[in-house]
C-alpha cells in the first residue's frame, strides 16, 4: 500500500525529482570522476533506506535537513539513469554545507562526531527540564568534546536510572514475590543441584554468577514470600544484576528512537517516562527477569536498526558487528524467557524487510544478494543455537546432583545425576533375569509406576458397563511399596532367582508377579473403565469362571542394540506386548475415580507404537531367600553398577531436558488473586502485591505510572487513528504530510506498534494464569510510541499553527504532564521501594481506583 | 468434467484417428466461448454430483455419530421443549423443520449412536442435508468460474471437492456441517457474484447478489460460530473493493459513501436483523422446560412452562425475618445449601459444611436476619423492616439453626480462599457470622429484590466474598460443590441471586413483569453459549486432535461403529494433493513478486495470466488460513471435520494452480508435444482422481467385509497409513 502511494506521489510532483538531481550534483562536485559511479549507488540505497538520513538529521532546527529531506522520500527506480548525471554535474557548482551525501562515505566514526552536533541542543533543553546537574555538563565546548557529550546523555541516563534503581536496594530485607522461585534457582546453582523450570536458564544463571561472586553458598530455604533474608544472602549483589541491565535500558531506549528517526528529545522523554515508571522500576530493582529480559530485546532491536546505516558498506567491521551483536543480544533475550521469541522475531522481520528493499536495488547483483542472504541466514542461525545451546551446556554440567523435582525426567536422567535416583539404584543388578523384583516406570510424559493393590474393579460401572471384578492395576505417581512386580518364566515355578541366571532377552516371555499380593498381571477382552475402546488390565484372580487367565506378555526392547538384546535395569526401554491378544500395555492418561483412589488407568492397546506404550525398570533387585545369603553376595559382586554417576551425553540430557520443558505443563497457579487479563492491562486494573512487612503497613506493589499508562494507551489509540486518517486522505490524493514525514510516521509506526501488537496480542491465547508484569515487554514499546506521538503532535502544532506561541503552549502543556508523572512516581514511591512504614490511611489514599487491592494488615 | 474424462479417455486407443476431434473439443473446453459449453459441463458436473451425493443415502439404518445430538434437537424443536447447546440455533431448527416437513413426529429418542431407526421416517432430514451438502459442488464452481473465467479451472476445484470422500461423508447424515458448509460456500458465492456486478452497480442484480450475500453470511453464524471467518473474509473483500472504489478519485465522495451504506445495509444490518430474528423464533418457540433450563438464570427459567418458577408469586422486595433461597449467579450455579455433616479433620475448622447443591431441597433455605437483633425479639405487629443495600446481615440456616460463618482458615479444596462454616447454635453465634449485601450496580439505599437482583455477600470482618464455583467436594462433602470466601471481592462467581422468598407479611407479586424481555434473554443465551463453548476443554490425558494432523489427514474419525462401518476420512489422493498445490502457490508468488521487484520484463500475455491467477488464488488462501489457522489458539476440543470449511478453500486453490499449470506447460515442453500435453495431463489427473474416490469410496458408503481374517479386502489394501483406524 505505502510503496504504491509513494510511487504515485512521485509521478506528480516534479520537484522531488529536482531535488534528486541536485542531489547528485551535489555528489559529484565533492568526489572526482572515477568515484561517480560509486556514489550514485549509494545514494540509491540512501533513498531506498530513508531512516537513515532522519537519523543523520535527526535534530529538527538546522536549515540542511529540510533541504535534505526532500529526497528522501524517493524510490529507486525512479532516480535518473546515471550516465546523465556527469553532465548536470559540471554545470553546477554545490553548496558546501555537510550533505547526508558526504556522511554515507566518511567513516563511521566522523558520522558519530556529526550526528552529535544536535544532540547537544537537545541534551541542554530535556536536562534543563529534568535537573540541574545535566545544564552543567551542556555548556558550549570546542568540537572534539562534543563526541563526549553524546555519551553524556546515555550516561547521564544511565546514572539517573540506575539511582532510582539501587536507592536502597537491599530493603526490603525479605524474600519479595518470585524472587522465592529465582533466588531459589540460584541457590540450588550454588549447591550444583539439579531442578527443573520450565523457562530457558540464561537469566538465572546471571543472577546465580553475581550471588557466586558475592560468596553466597546457596544455605538458605526460600520457603514462602515474605521470609526475611539471612545476612549470608547477597541480596543487594542478585538484585543488582535485574537493576544493571534495567538501567542500562533507558540509554538503549534513547539510541533505538534516534535511530528510528526521532529527535534527540523524543528519545531522551522515552527513557524518562522509562525512568519514572514505577512498574518498570519495580521490575528491575528485585530479582526478576523482566529488566534483563526487557534489556536483551531493546538491544538487539537497537543492533539490527543501527546495522540499516552500513547498508553501504557491506561485510565491514561495523556492518559484522551490528549483525552478530544483534543476533546475539536477541537470542539472549529468547534464552532468559521463551517469551522472547517475539522480540527475536520482531528483529528478524526488521532485518527481511530490510532485505526485502534491498532486492528492489537493481545496482545489486543477484550473486550479491544471494551472498547477502548467505551472510545473514548463517549468522542468524548459528549465533542463536550456540548461545542457547550453550547456556544450557552450562546449565546442565553446573547442576549435577540429584534434586528435589528431578523425577519429572526419566530414569536415564535421574541416574546421570549424583545422589537421588543414583544412590537408590547403585549397587543394583544390570541384567533383569527370571526372579528380579522391578519397579516398572512409564518412561515419557507422567511420572508414575506400574502399580496394583488390593481392590478389585466395580462389578458394574455407572454407564452400566461391567467389568471382570478382578484386582486393579493403575498407574501411580509416587513410589509405593505396591509398585513392586517380580519377573518370572513362564516355565519355571518358583520365584527366586535361578542359578545360573536366566537373562531375558528382547522377545522373551515372560509373567509379571505382584510382589504383595502374588497375582500375575493380566488382560483380557473385557473393555477398560475409563477408555472402553482398550482392553482392561488387571492382577489375575481366579474365580473359576469362564475367563481364563491370559498372563503371558512378550518383552519389546526398543534399544536392545545398547543391551546386546538384554533387558537392562534404568537403560533399556520396553513394551510389554500381551501374548494373547497383541496388544501393548498403556498408560492411558486418565484418571480413575474414587474407587481407583484417583491413580491413573493402565491398559492395553492396539496400536502399538506410541510413547504411552514405553516403560523401563528403575529400580531392580534379585529376589533372594535367607538360606542363600552366601551365593548372593557372590552375585552381588558379580553384577554391580559402579557407585558413580552414569553418564549420558550431554546431547541425550539436552534433548530430553527441552523436551520436558516444552510439553510438561509446570502446575498452573488458577484463580491466583492478583491474576489479571490482557484487558486489564491497557488501563492499569490490578497490580500484584509482592511483598507485606510482617510488623507495619510498609509493602511492595507492583502498579505503574497511572499518567504515563493512560498516555500510552491512549497514544496507541490515537496513532492508529490518525494513521487511518492520513491513509484515508492519501487515498483521496490529499497529503497532508510531507513525504519524509510521512515516511518517520511509518517508520517509527511499524517497529514500535507492530513491536507492542507481537508483545500483547500473544497473551490473548495463551491459557495459564496471567499477571501484570506479563505487560511490561509490550508496554515499553507504548512508551516509546508515546515519546514518538508526543513529537509528532509537536510536529503537527507546529505545522498548522503558524504562531509559534501556540507550539510553544504545547510544550509547556507536556512539560506540566511531565512534572505530573514525577510527583505520581514521588507519590507511589512508598509502595514500590517498600521501605516506608505506612499507615492505614495512607494506603487507603494510594487506592485511587477500586480494584486496586493494596494490603493494610495493620490499623 | 466427466465430458473430458470420458472423452480423454476414449482417445486413448485411438489416438491417432481421432486427434484431431479430441483436440477441437479440448480447444473449446479450454476457450469456452459459448454459454452452451459451460451448461453442458455445469449440467454434467451436477449431475454426478447428485448421483454420489444420493447413492444409500438411507444407510446405515440407525443413529450415525452426532446425530445422536442434533436429530434430538430437531425432535426438542417439534416438541417444543428448551434445550441448551453450545452452538447458535439456525442449524438445529432446519433440521427440525426438515423433520417436521417430511413427517417425522419428533418421538425418537436419538439417545445413542448406533440405535435403530426402526419405523421413524428419518430420512427427510437426511436427505435435506445431504441436498444442502451436494450445492457445495456447483457452488465451487461457479465460484472458480468467477475468480478465473476459465473452464478447466472450475471443473477441476469442483471435481476435487465432488471426490472427496471425507466430503461426502460428512454430508449425508443429519449434522450441522452440510448445512455449515452450505452457508459459507454460499457467501463466498454470493460475495464473488456481487463483484461482478460491479459494472452496472445499483442495478437490480447488484442488490439481489448484496442480499444474498447478506443472508447467506446470517446463515454461517447462526449455524455455527466458526461462521464467523466467512464474514471476516467477505469482510476484507468488500473493504478492498470499497478502497478501490475511494481511491478512484473520478469518484465522488457522495457516491463512495453510497456504496458504503448500501454494503453496510446489505451486509451488515441485514446478516444482524436476521440473526436476531432466528433467536427469536428460537426463544419463541422453545416454550416449555426441558433439561436446559439450569444453565440461565432464574428469571430466565421463569418464562419456560413446566418450571417451578413459572408463573410463580412471591414477595418482590427481601424483609428481615424471610426465609429464602439462593443461587450461585453463574452459569449452572447451584443453590447455597448446608446439612449437619461436619468438616472432616484436617480441613478447616470442624464445623458444619456449607455447599451447593444443583437441586432444590429444604436444606436451601435461610433466615434473613438483622446483624444484632434474633428474630425472637421482634413483635408481631413491628413494621417489616426491608434489606438494603450495604446493610449487614447474618443467614442462618433453617433447618440447622447455625449461622453462615467464615473465618481465616484455608477452604477444604481452594486453600487460597477462606473456609465458609455453619456456625453456632439456634441462631447464637459469633461476629463472624456478619456479611454485607451488595447490590450489583445498585444504589445507595435501595432495597434488594428477589430474582432481579445480583447481590455480593461480603464477610465484615476478613472483607473476602460468598464464593461458589464448580469444584466439587471429595466424597464427605457428598461431591457437592465447594462454597468459599473469595478475597478477591470482584470475581464473577461471587455473585448470587435470591430465588425463592417467603415471607407473609408482604404481598405476593408475580415476576410475569420482571421476566426478561427478548434483548435480554438473548444477550443472557450468548453468555451461556459462550461459557458452554470454552468449557469444552479436553481432559487430562485425553487425546485430542491436532490441527497439524489435518491437512496431512493423518487421522479420521469414526462414524458408524456397527454394520456397516463408516469412517470420516478425506481422499488422501486430494489432501496431499492439495498440500502440494500450496507449495505451489507460495513459490509462484514468492518469484513473481521477486521478478517484479528486480524489474525483470515478463511478457504480457504471462503477465495478465499470472495476475489473474495470482489474484484469484489469493483470496483462496486468505480464506483457507481464515479456516484453519484460528484452531492453533484455540483452547477448545477440535475435531476432524472442524478442516472441512478450509478443505473447500484448499481444494479450490488447487484447482486454480493446477488449472495454471497446465496452461503453461505445453510452451515449456518440446513443440512435437505441446499439442497432446494437455489432453494427456487432463485425462490421467481424472483418472487418478476418480480412480482414488473409487478405493475410498467404501469409507464413505459403508464398509461391510469386515473380518480381520480376510486380509485381501480392498479396506485392507487402502489402508495406507497405520494411524487410520479403519
Amino acid at each position: 500500500m505505502d510503496t504504491g502511494v509513494r510511487n504515485r506521489k512521485n509521478k506528480s510532483s516534479p520537484e522531488a525529482e529536482k531535488a534528486i538531481k541536485g542531489k547528485i550534483e551535489e555528489i559529484t562536485s565533492v568526489d572526482n570522476h572515477n568515484m561517480l559511479k560509486e556514489s550514485i549507488e549509494k545514494l540509491k540505497h540512501l533513498n531506498e533506506n530513508i531512516n537513515r538520513d532522519s537519523v543523520c538529521d535527526g535534530g529538527p532546527k538546522t536549515d540542511t535537513t529540510t533541504l535534505d529531506r526532500k529526497g528522501d522520500g524517493e524510490s529507486a527506480p525512479d532516480t535518473p539513469p546515471p550516465e546523465t548525471a556527469p553532465e548536470d554535474s559540471l554545470t553546477t557548482p554545490s553548496p558546501t554545507t555537510t550533505t547526508p551525501s558526504t556522511t554515507t562515505t566518511t567513516p563511521s566514526t566522523t558520522r558519530t562526531t556529526e550526528s552529535t552536533t544536535k544532540p547537544s541542543v537537545t541534551q541542554k533543553s530535556s536536562a534543563r527540564q529534568k535537573s540541574k546537574n545535566a545544564a552543567k555538563s551542556a555548556a558550549a565546548a570546542p568540537p572534539l568534546e562534543l563526541s563526549l557529550r553524546l555519551d553524556g546523555m546515555s550516561v547521564f541516563l544511565f546514572v539517573l536510572a540506575f539511582i532510582t534503581r539501587i536507592w536502597k536496594l537491599e530493603t526490603p530485607k525479605g524474600i519479595v514475590f518470585d524472587e522465592l522461585h529465582y533466588g531459589k534457582y540460584a541457590s540450588l546453582y550454588m549447591q550444583n543441584t539439579f531442578f527443573f523450570d520450565s523457562q530457558p536458564p540464561l537469566g538465572k544463571q546471571l543472577i546465580a554468577l553475581a550471588a557466586y561472586i558475592a560468596g553466597f553458598d546457596g544455605n538458605f530455604k526460600f520457603d514462602r514470600i515474605g521470609t526475611p533474608y539471612d545476612p549470608v544472602v547477597p541480596v543487594s549483589a542478585m538484585r543488582i544484576v535485574p537493576a544493571f541491565f534495567g538501567s542500562l535500558l533507558m540509554p538503549t531506549v534513547y539510541n533505538t528512537m534516534v535511530e528510528l528517526g526521532l529527535s534527540h528529545y523524543t528519545g531522551a522523554l522515552a527513557a524518562f517516562l522509562m525512568i519514572f515508571d514505577n512498574a518498570v522500576l519495580a521490575q528491575s530493582r528485585f530479582i526478576l527477569m523482566e529488566g534483563i529480559l526487557m534489556f536483551f530485546g531493546v538491544f538487539g532491536l537497537l543492533c539490527i536498526l543501527k546495522f540499516r546505516r552500513f547498508y553501504h558498506q557491506p561485510y565491514s567491521v561495523p556492518w559484522f558487528v551490528c549483525l552478530i551483536i544483534g543476533a546475539a543480544s536477541l537470542s539472549a533475550c529468547v534464552c532468559v524467557r521463551y517469551f522472547g521469541i517475539f522480540t527475536f522475531l520482531l528483529g528478524l522481520g526488521i532485518l527481511t524487510r530490510d532485505f526485502w528493499m534491498m532486492v528492489g536495488d537493481r545496482l545489486v547483483s543477484e550473486r550479491q544478494l544471494l551472498g547477502h542472504f548467505l551472510t545473514r541466514a548463517v549468522i542468524f542461525i548459528t549465533i542463536p543455537v550456540a548461545l542457547y545451546i550453550g547456556c544450557f551446556y552450562v546449565h546442565l554440567s553446573l547442576l549435577y546432583k540429584a534434586g528435589p523435582n528431578d523425577n519429572i525426567m526419566t530414569s536415564a536422567f535421574q541416574a546421570s545425576l549424583e545422589g537421588g535416583l543414583a544412590s537408590i539404584i547403585a549397587n543394583q543388578p544390570v541384567k533383569v533375569v527370571h526372579g528380579s523384583q522391578i519397579t516398572l516406570r512409564h518412561t515419557h510424559g507422567r511420572t508414575c509406576w506400574l502399580h496394583s493393590h488390593d481392590a478389585v474393579y466395580p462389578v458394574k460401572y455407572p454407564d452400566g458397563r461391567g467389568s471382570s471384578h478382578q484386582q486393579q492395576v493403575t498407574c501411580y505417581s509416587y513410589k509405593d511399596v505396591n509398585n513392586w512386580w517380580i519377573v518370572k518364566k513362564p516355565e519355571v515355578e518358583e520365584l527366586v532367582v535361578t542359578e545360573p541366571h536366566e537373562p531375558i532377552k528382547n522377545g522373551d516371555l515372560v509373567q509379571l508377579v505382584h510382589g504383595l499380593t502374588s497375582r500375575a498381571l493380566n488382560s483380557h477382552d473385557v473393555a477398560a473403565g475409563m477408555s472402553p475402546h482398550n482392553q482392561e488390565v488387571a492382577a489375575y484372580i481366579d474365580y473359576n469362571v469362564s475367563m481364563p487367565a491370559q498372563t503371558t506378555w512378550r518383552v519389546e526392547i526398543l534399544n536392545s542394540e545398547l543391551s546386546d538384546g538384554y533387558w537392562h535395569a534404568v537403560e533399556s526401554q520396553i513394551r510389554l506386548i500381551h501374548v494373547n491378544s497383541s496388544q501393548a500395555l498403556k498408560f492411558s492418561g486418565r484418571q480413575l475415580p474414587d474407587w481407583g483412589f484417583r491413580q491413573h488407568e493402565v491398559v492395553t492397546d492396539k496400536v502399538l507404537d506410541q510413547e504411552d506404550t514405553i516403560w523401563n525398570v528403575e529400580e531392580h533387585r534379585y529376589t533372594r531367600t535367607e538360606d542363600k545369603k552366601e551365593r548372593e553376595k557372590d552375585l552381588l559382586r558379580s553384577e554391580m553398577i559402579p557407585m558413580e554417576r552414569k553418564n549420558l551425553t550431554f546431547w541425550n540430557k539436552l534433548f530430553e531436558l527441552q523436551y520436558k520443558m516444552l510439553f510438561n505443563n509446570q502446575e498452573n497457579v488458577a484463580g491466583h488473586m492478583y491474576a489479571s487479563e490482557p484487558l486489564d492491562w491497557l488501563f492499569l486494573k490490578r497490580g500484584v502485591a509482592y511483598w507485606i512487612s510482617a510488623n507495619s503497613n510498609a509493602q511492595v506493589h507492583f502498579i505503574g505510572n497511572i499518567v504515563t499508562w493512560l498516555s500510552g494507551t491512549l497514544s496507541l489509540v490515537a496513532y492508529l487513528g490518525l494513521f487511518v486518517l492520513y491513509l484515508l486522505r492519501r487515498q483521496r490524493a490529499c497529503y497532508d504530510l510531507p513525504e519524509d514525514s510521512w515516511n518517520k510516521f511509518c517508520t517509527f509506526g511499524e517497529v514500535l506498534g507492530i513491536g507492542y501488537a507481537v508483545h500483547y496480542i500473544p497473551y490473548f491465547l495463551v491459557d495459564r494464569t496471567l499477571f501484570l508484569h506479563h505487560y511490561m515487554p509490550a508496554y515499553i514499546f507504548k512508551l516509546c510510541m508515546l515519546a514518538a506521538m508526543i513529537e509528532h503532535g509537536h510536529y503537527l502544532v507546529s505545522q498548522h499553527f503558524k504562531a509559534p506561541r501556540i507550539a510553544k503552549l504545547y510544550l509547556g502543556a507536556v512539560g506540566v504532564w511531565m512534572v505530573s508523572i514525577v510527583y505520581v512516581f514521588w507519590f507511589f514511591a512508598p509502595v514500590t521501594y517498600g521501605t516506608t512504614d505506612l499507615t492505614a490511611d495512607q494506603v487507603m489514599s494510594m487506592a485511587w481506583r477500586e480494584t486496586w487491592d493494596l494490603i493494610i494488615h495493620k490499623q | 468434467m466427466a465430458p473430458n474424462t470420458s472423452k480423454s479417455g476414449k482417445s486413448t486407443p485411438k489416438v491417432s484417428q481421432k486427434l484431431n476431434s479430441v483436440e477441437k473439443i479440448f480447444i473449446k473446453y479450454r476457450r469456452c466461448d459459448s454459454p452452451q459449453t459451460w451448461w453442458i459441463v455445469f449440467g454434467v458436473v451436477c449431475l454426478l454430483t447428485a448421483a454420489t451425493r444420493f447413492y444409500k443415502v438411507g444407510e446405515p439404518e440407525h443413529v450415525v455419530w452426532d446425530e445422536t445430538h442434533f436429530g434430538k434437537f430437531g425432535s426438542w424443536y417439534i416438541n417444543r421443549t428448551f434445550f441448551f447447546d453450545v452452538h447458535p440455533p439456525l442449524g438445529k431448527m432446519l433440521i427440525g423443520a426438515f423433520g417436521y416437513l417430511t413427517g417425522y413426529d419428533g418421538m425418537f429418542p436419538f439417545v445413542k449412536p448406533g440405535d435403530s431407526y426402526e419405523g421413524v421416517s428419518y430420512l427427510g432430514m437426511r436427505v435435506c442435508c445431504t441436498a444442502m451438502g451436494a450445492c457445495l459442488v456447483p457452488f465451487a464452481f461457479i465460484i472458480v468460474w468467477e475468480m478465473t473465467f476459465s473452464l478447466p479451472a472450475a471443473t477441476l476445484a469442483a471435481s476435487l471437492i465432488l471426490f472427496d470422500v471425507g466430503l461426502l461423508t460428512l454430508t449425508q447424515y443429519i449434522l450441522l456441517d452440510p448445512i455449515l458448509l452450505f452457508f459459507i460456500m454460499g457467501s463466498v458465492v454470493g460475495i464473488v457474484k456481487f463483484h461482478a456486478q460491479r459494472e452496472k452497480p445499483f442495478s437490480i442484480s447488484w442488490w439481489a447478489w448484496l442480499c444474498f450475500t447478506g443472508s447467506m453470511l446470517s446463515g454461517s453464524v447462526s449455524t455455527k460460530f466458526v461462521g464467523l471467518f466467512v464474514v471476516i473474509y467477505v469482510g476484507l473483500h468488500t473493504i478492498k473493493s470499497l478502497w478501490d472504489l475511494y481511491g478512484d478519485l473520478n469518484n465522488s465522495l457522495t457516491y463512495v459513501a453510497k456504496h458504503f451504506l448500501a454494503r453496510a445495509l446489505g451486509l451488515i444490518v441485514l446478516p444482524v436483523v436476521l440473526y436476531f430474528v432466528y433467536f427469536y423464533i428460537h426463544l419463541t418457540v422453545l416454550c416449555k422446560s426441558g433439561n436446559g433450563d439450569g444453565f440461565y438464570s432464574s428469571a430466565f427459567q421463569s418464562q419456560l412452562e413446566g418450571n417451578s418458577l413459572y408463573n410463580a408469586s412471591m414477595p418482590l422486595e427481601l424483609a428481615y425475618g424471610a426465609e429464602i433461597s439462593l443461587k450461585n449467579a453463574r452459569t449452572g450455579g447451584g443453590y447455597l445449601h448446608s446439612h449437619i455433616h461436619l468438616y472432616p479433620e484436617g480441613s478447616g475448622a470442624r464445623q458444619q459444611q456449607i455447599t451447593t447443591y444443583s437441586h432444590k431441597d429444604f436444606n436451601n433455605k435461610w433466615l434473613v436476619k438483622k446483624w444484632n437483633e434474633e428474630p425472637g425479639d421482634w413483635e408481631d405487629d413491628d413494621p417489616v423492616e426491608l434489606v438494603k443495600n450495604g446493610d449487614l446481615i447474618r443467614l442462618e440456616h433453617v433447618p440447622t439453626g447455625r449461622n453462615l460463618h467464615s473465618h481465616r482458615e484455608p477452604s477444604p479444596v481452594t486453600k487460597r480462599h477462606h473456609q465458609v462454616t455453619g456456625y453456632g447454635e439456634n441462631g447464637m453465634g459469633d461476629v463472624n457470622d456478619v456479611w454485607r449485601v451488595e447490590v450489583v450496580n445498585g444504589e445507595e439505599e435501595e432495597v434488594v429484590k428477589t430474582v432481579v437482583h445480583k447481590l455480593r455477600f461480603v464477610h465484615y470482618l476478613v472483607g473476602c466474598a460468598l464464593m461458589s464455583h464448580n469444584k466439587q467436594l471429595p466424597k464427605w462433602g457428598f461431591e457437592q460443590m465447594e462454597v468459599t470466601c473469595n478475597p478477591n471481592v470482584h470475581d464473577l462467581n461471587n455473585l448470587w441471586n435470591i430465588e425463592e422468598n417467603v415471607f407473609p407479611k408482604l404481598p405476593n407479586s408475580s415476576f410475569e413483569i420482571y421476566g426478561p424481555n427478548f434483548v435480554e434473554k438473548f444477550l443472557e443465551s450468548h453468555t451461556v453459549m459462550f461459557q458452554g463453548n470454552s468449557g469444552l476443554k479436553p481432559k487430562e490425558g485425553e487425546i485430542t486432535s491436532q490441527p497439524w494432523q489435518w491437512p496431512i489427514n493423518f487421522k479420521g474419525q469414526h462414524f458408524s461403529g456397527g454394520k456397516p462401518r463408516i469412517y470420516l476420512l478425506g481422499n488422501p489422493v486430494v489432501f496431499w494433493g492439495n498440500l502440494v498445490a500450496l507449495v505451489c502457490y507460495f513459490t509462484l508468488c514468492t518469484w513473481n513478486s521477486f521478478q517484479i521487484k528486480r524489474g525483470y520484463s515478463i511478457s504480457p500475455n504471462v503477465r495478465a495470466r499470472r495476475d489473474k491467477t495470482l489474484e484469484a488464488c489469493g483470496w483462496l488462501v486468505l480464506a483457507w488460513g481464515l479456516h484453519y489457522l484460528p484452531f492453533y489458539a484455540m483452547g477448545r476440543i477440535l475435531y476432524f471435520h472442524h478442516y472441512f470449511p478450509a478443505l473447500l478453500f484448499s481444494s479450490m486453490l488447487t484447482g486454480v494452480i493446477l488449472d495454471y499449470l497446465l496452461e503453461s506447460l505445453p510452451s515449456m515442453v518440446p513443440q512435437y508435444l505441446s499439442s497432446s500435453v494437455y489432453p494427456w495431463l487432463t485425462g490421467l489427473f481424472y483418472s487418478t482422481l476418480i480412480y482414488s474416490f473409487y478405493l475410498f469410496a467404501p469409507l464413505a458408503y459403508g464398509m461391510h467385509n469386515l473380518d480381520p481374517s480376510f486380509e485381501n479386502s480392498t479396506v485392507h489394501q487402502i489402508r495406507w497409513l497405520d494411524s487410520w483406524e479403519f
